[in-house]
């Protein structure tokens, strides 16, 4: 029985370990995609460039803005989800508080 | 700063926060009128001994870096510019009360003091060159025999003429261009080194930008930067152009990590 079981589990074992092992990579993928917005950062600096060299006009630029913006706020609402700081919001200076 | 575009939140919170543009030296309060957009209307400043930070009332919200936002951010900076060496904040800073501000002021004195000392009567300048692809292939064609030889021979034999040379004279003009680059980016440097007291390269924008510069400048030299840029932008007419912006607060160059933390 014994033996049987470990055949029968074994290639089961391996897959799902297998499995396990991505699904934490692509968990750690996709978190640092959802928490980054370096890539969000660059593009709006893009934009401001092709409205200054005059490659897209006022509207054209205030509507991708709004859709830059929007990405931004995704973020900003993941890192408060994990727990990660944000930029933007008050602040104070660390270690100080109400009693000082 | 509007609220319009700063986050959801916003809408029932009171106009209790203070956000931070900059920070001075100057031991008296002091108005900056009403340069802000939207609800906020004066600009003043919260001082410790001899600094001050220069504030408006806002509720407590994130601001979006809309363009509107960033304008209005260096709007307040530059009129304070006029009268003032500065260390700007980030965009976006803001803080609960006068008193956390004054916090702020309290325990970075030192840092401030030094840096504003250091930067005392400098201001920055951006430096943006873009260059035309066509031109400049052009320009690489006329200088650079092997790669002209190679051309000619292509468009004699344009039935005939191989793939392997076809890729090989897209390496060479991939390479000379690279040289190309780096021999303005160099050469510029070189000549705005004399006028201006650092510099700084950032990333570049887009695959037409070949330099992303900051430069740091004394006041008192300004008018001979601002020649020489003119000077260079004239030498490279035919092929670069220049994005020059200026005189800005010292953006690149003062770097402050303030530890500061979320205030709840």
């Amino acid at each position: 029985m014994g033996l049987l079981t470990n055949i029968l589990l074994a290639p089961f074992l391996g897959p799902v370990w297998g499995a396990k092992w991505s699904l934490d990579k692509v968990d750690r993928v996709v978190k640092e995609e959802l928490t980054d917005d370096t890539p969000i950062k660059e593009d709006l600096m893009a934009l401001q460039m092709k409205l200054e060299m005059g490659e897209i006009d006022d509207a054209e630029y205030v509507r991708e803005e709004a859709e830059i913006m929007r990405r931004l706020r995704d973020v900003r609402d993941w890192r408060e989800k994990l727990g990660m700081s944000i930029g933007g919001g008050p602040v104070r200076v660390a270690g100080s508080d109400d009693s000082e | 700063m509007t609220a319009e575009s700063a986050s959801a939140a916003s809408e029932s919170a009171p106009a209790e926060g203070k956000y931070v543009y900059c920070i001075i030296r100057n031991d008296r309060s002091r108005e900056f009128g009403e340069i802000v957009i939207g609800s906020a209307s004066r600009v003043y400043t919260v001082n410790h001994n001899d600094l001050a930070a220069v504030v408006s009332d806002t509720p407590i919200v994130i601001y979006d870096p809309t363009r509107e936002n960033v304008l209005a951010h260096e709007f307040v900076n530059e009129t304070v510019m006029r009268e003032f060496t500065l260390i700007p904040m980030s965009f976006g800073t803001v803080f609960r009360s006068e008193k956390d501000v004054t916090t702020l002021l309290k325990s970075t004195y030192q840092a401030f003091t030094d840096v504003l000392d250091k930067m005392q009567d400098k201001i920055e300048f951006g430096l943006k060159i873009l260059w035309d692809r066509d031109k400049v292939v052009a320009a690489i064609e006329r200088e650079n025999d092997e790669i002209r030889r190679l051309k000619d021979e292509i468009t004699r034999n344009a039935a005939s003429s191989t793939y392997f040379a076809r890729m090989q004279l897209g390496r060479l003009v991939e390479a000379a261009m690279e040289e190309a680059s780096n021999r303005y980016v160099n050469d510029v440097h070189e000549q705005l080194k004399e006028v201006s007291a650092a510099s700084r390269s950032n990333k570049v924008i887009g695959d037409r930008m070949i330099l992303n510069a900051a430069f740091l400048v004394d006041r008192k030299a300004e008018k001979q930067f601002d020649e020489k840029v003119k000077a260079i932008s004239l030498q490279y007419e035919d092929l670069l152009t220049f994005k020059y912006t200026g005189p800005w607060p010292p953006y690149n160059f003062v770097n402050i990590k303030l530890k500061l933390e979320k205030a709840t």
